[in-house]
């Protein structure tokens, strides 16, 4: 049986093809990448036209005619539209001066500009339809539909949009709870690790607030909706995103406005020039010494071809190098932006810390002596029968203690509290209960303190055991923060876990800044203020990371083990999760920026040089043409330095 | 029940009207029966095929003239191929983002049009409730029956328009091939008789249509076609 089709992505990606529900899935390929090829197919076709230009003209023609047709076209379009929305900008002028450039007898220059143009933009569109997915993984994460419990128990399903506060929802071991509510009657494990960055389940029982979009782990809850679908958890983050990706700051805005601008004064001052030559200077209208013609000559000049070069050149070779490291700028921009960042803010979770839990220690509390090593082994062989992170930390601690796990019978496992079991060994059985400190409290009257870090506890034959569990932190981490510190950045740690936990790992670190307890809208709020002191780039993982991520001038997250979410809504992507690149990367960005400032210089130069010329007629045409395309290809050659790993 | 949303239609009128605008949207006036690259493949080699046999009737000793106007149908079938798939395409997605539209803000009356759809099915009472409350339940599910059952289209059947171009650029090429090999060792008729042959086979295939009909028709239809030319040419 086939999976019915999901709509999701079809409307997340603003209705590609590729995602056509009407399209065969064996024929959506065919519209992948579609702009780039087309771009690429019409620059094969130029080069043809130009080979072919030394042997026969008219085949040479035909073959223009063909790149006219792939690259002009889109061009055309977008100036109609560009034109009726009363916008003059450089992709007017840019089809404007390929389209003049046929009239005056340059089309094969026409023709390298148009290639040119619909190749970046078509690079332009495939990094807009990465970020378009940001919501995506979200709307997955959340579930349709809720169980809904009927008059008389009976159970159906409802679409969450049909569902009002107060409708009580059964949630089962295993599904994503799909709105926030009140538990009101079972009791289990909730991994909120996406939600809160917590690595630790978090117990629920009745009266608890559970949010949607967390893991419901080995119970059953039903739950009171408190919040509506448009309200819930998941959609206040859907919404914080895309807010905050709106109100990022964006260079492009500038250039579009430049482009404007510069592309409005062009055609203004060519037009004036082919009916000012005429009048003033006494210059025919038409003729290869004509007014028309030398303003044409200006406006072909004037295009800014190596002007628009400048900057994705020089973006493509740096995030090219950035692959070959493992780190994925979502555009070029970004390495921009993350040359003018002077703050660092790091997430905890996942980010500095690998996010899987270590158990550091254990200690007895009270009861008569019992050797630790059995005291493990006992922790270890219930903890191998349940799934939890901390299971896992204990199971491995054994492991690494060269401790074996012994049979357990009368394994039981009470969702939301913990285990217990009878342990056997050669020589003894150990009826023991392990889990969180109320539950061992109710079960061994014995009074707990509360602990200040991760723990777990172990009663067993009248013996209290305490174990402490840690993140483990990422190698290099304190080498890549001594790093950076050196460039005079300034480091913060962000995180939503307990303040106590979160200065003992900033202080192994050397990270003085530390605001813990942070809910997703705190670190959002945080870093909101941050970036409005200064530039600032922020480093996490978690979905609660993800509308902090799409604030921060520069989102960066960790490939491997950071929520789709957090990938999706960041800026750039470290693959292998090598934090130890932010240093290589700051330096390439540094390196990027110069290298863009030298292209920019260069391309005004050689406009403002061949420009002039070319309107006092001091230079053929030609030769305005060679000193435009020269330019270009030194910009070019300038850029693929950045190439150098 | 009538309301804006039905736009003072009853819900069966208004589902009549959904059939028409979904059959409206998934039709391609593109000369041929079916969309598809086989398709338009068939379409595209039969009008190469008949163009090139007139101007061999019309030109008798023009060869490059054929090859030319050969070259002229292969780019533009292979181009209005493709842009009649896209605008097929277009007008498919537009269906789609005014149906989510109405799913998202006219809930009631979707339900309303379920059961109207579904009661015409001899579903009725607690029944037809329950039917309509499970299929209201998840969005994307009721998308997928709104576009089949209301709308009438079906879902994932359409090939890319630049395959269905590539049939059609296909077609001319081997249309130009039988006819040239039809042109310089028998007779062009020959070469046009083997691609009409196979394009109207090929064609009443796809539609489970009676080949032999089928066939007989095309041939005829050419015949007639050539047959007039080449008479009033001798006029």
């Amino acid at each position: 049986m086939t999976t019915p089709y999901s709509f999701d992505e079809f409307f997340a990606t603003n209705k590609e093809e590729t995602v056509s529900p009407f399209l065969t899935p064996d024929s959506r390929k065919w519209g992948k990448y579609l702009s780039v090829r087309s771009a690429l197919f019409a620059g094969f076709l130029l080069a043809l036209a130009f080979v072919l230009s030394f042997y026969s003209t008219p085949a040479s023609l035909a073959f223009l005619t063909a790149v006219y047709f792939l690259a002009g076209t889109p061009a055309l379009i977008n100036a109609i539209h560009d034109i009726s929305n009363f916008e003059i900008n450089i992709d007017v002028l840019m089809t404007l001066a390929a389209f003049l450039s046929v009239v005056i007898g340059s089309e094969m220059e026409g023709a390298l500009l148009l290639v040119l143009f619909e190749l970046s933009a078509a690079m332009e569109s495939m990094v807009e339809q990465k970020t378009r997915s940001s919501v995506l993984s979200l709307h997955k994460l959340s579930p349709r539909v809720a169980c809904v419990i009927g008059e008389n128990g009976f159970l159906y399903e409802k679409a969450l949009a049909d569902i009002a506060v107060g409708t009580h929802i059964l949630v089962k071991a295993g599904e994503i709870i799909p709105l926030d509510g009140q538990v009101i009657e079972g009791r289990s494990y909730v991994n909120l690790v996406h939600l809160t960055g917590e690595s630790q389940p978090s117990p629920k029982t009745i009266g608890d607030e559970v949010h949607a979009g967390a893991g419901n782990l080995d119970g059953t809850l039903t739950i009171s909706v408190t919040r509506t679908s448009g309200d819930s958890t998941v959609n206040r983050i859907i919404k914080l995103i895309t807010q905050a990706q709106d109100a990022k700051p964006k260079i492009e805005q500038f250039l579009d406005r430049f482009g404007k601008y510069y592309a409005s004064t062009i055609i203004l001052l060519s037009l004036s020039f082919a009916l000012a030559l005429p009048a003033f200077w006494g210059l025919p209208y038409f003729g290869t010494e004509g007014g028309v013609y030398r303003a044409l000559a200006f406006l072909i000049a004037a295009s800014p071809c190596a002007l628009i070069l400048a900057t994705p050149t020089a973006y493509l070779s740096a995030l090219s190098s950035c692959a070959r490291r493992g780190i994925l700028p979502k555009g070029g921009i970004m390495l921009d932006a993350v040359s003018t960042c002077t703050t660092v803010a790091f997430d905890k979770t996942g980010t500095l810390t690998t996010g899987k839990l270590t158990c550091t220690a254990l200690e007895q509390l009270s009861g008569p002596p019992l050797d630790p090593t059995v005291a493990i082994a006992i922790a270890a062989s219930l903890e191998r029968h349940a799934v939890h992170p901390i299971a896992e930390a204990l199971t491995a601690f054994a492991e690494t203690k060269k401790i074996q796990v012994l049979p357990v019978e009368n394994f039981r496992s009470i969702a939301g509290y913990g285990l217990e079991g009878t342990v056997s060994s050669s020589t003894s059985s150990y009826p023991a209960i392990l889990g969180q400190r109320e539950f061992i409290q109710e079960k061994s009257h014995v009074a707990l303190p509360p602990a200040d870090q991760m723990a777990t506890y172990l009663f067993v034959k009248g013996s209290l055991f305490v174990f402490y569990f840690t993140d483990t932190l990422r190698t290099n981490t304190k080498k890549v923060i001594a790093d950076l510190k050196k460039n005079n950045l300034r480091m913060v740690m962000l995180t939503g876990d307990h303040a106590s936990i979160a200065k003992e790992v900033a202080k192994k670190l050397g990270i003085e800044e530390v605001f813990a307890d942070l809910r997703p809208e705190d670190k959002l709020a945080k870093v909101t203020e941050l970036s409005t002191e200064a530039p600032l780039v922020m480093v996490g993982d978690g979905i609660n990371d993800a509308p902090a991520l799409a604030r921060a001038t520069v989102g960066i997250s960790m490939g491997k083990i950071g929520s789709a979410t957090a990938v999706d809504a960041s800026d750039i992507i470290f693959i292998h999760d090598d934090i130890s690149l932010l240093g290589w990367l700051y330096k390439k960005a540094h390196q990027t920026r110069r290298i863009l400032k030298e292209n920019l210089a260069l391309a005004l130069g050689v406009i403002l040089f061949a420009t002039t010329p070319a309107l006092l007629g001091w230079v053929p045409l030609w030769a305005a043409v060679i000193l435009h395309e020269g330019g270009t290809v030194l910009v070019g050659l300038n850029s693929l330095r950045l190439l150098k790993k | 029940m009538k309301s804006d949303h039905f736009e003072g239609k009853s819900v069966l009128e208004h589902l009549k009207a959904a059939r028409a605008k979904g059959a409206l949207a998934a039709a391609e006036i593109h000369g041929s029966e079916m969309p598809g690259y086989l398709s338009a493949a068939a379409d595209a080699a039969r009008d190469t095929a008949v163009v090139l046999l007139l101007l061999s009737i019309l030109l008798p000793h023009e060869t490059t003239i054929f090859f030319l106007v050969a070259g002229g149908l292969f780019l533009w079938k292979i181009g209005r191929s493709a842009l009649l798939g896209w605008a097929r395409l277009e007008r498919l997605h537009r269906v789609i983002e005014e149906e989510r539209w109405e799913i998202e803000h006219a809930r009631q009356q979707e339900r309303e049009e379920l059961a109207a759809l579904y009661q015409a099915k001899g579903l009725t009472g607690k029944l037809l409730d329950e039917v309509i409350t499970v299929m209201m339940a998840d969005d994307n599910r009721l998308l997928h029956i709104m576009l089949e059952e209301e709308m009438g289209l079906a879902l994932e059947v359409y090939e890319h328009p630049l395959k269905q171009s590539f049939g059609a650029g296909v077609g001319v090429i081997i249309a130009t091939a039988l006819f040239a090999g039809g042109y310089f060792i028998f007779s062009p008729m020959i070469g046009t008789a083997l691609t009409i042959t196979i394009a109207a086979l090929t064609v009443a295939k796809l539609e489970r249509n009676r080949r032999i009909e089928a066939l007989i028709w095309n041939l005829s239809l050419v015949a007639f076609v050539a047959g007039v030319i080449y008479f009033i040419k001798e006029l």
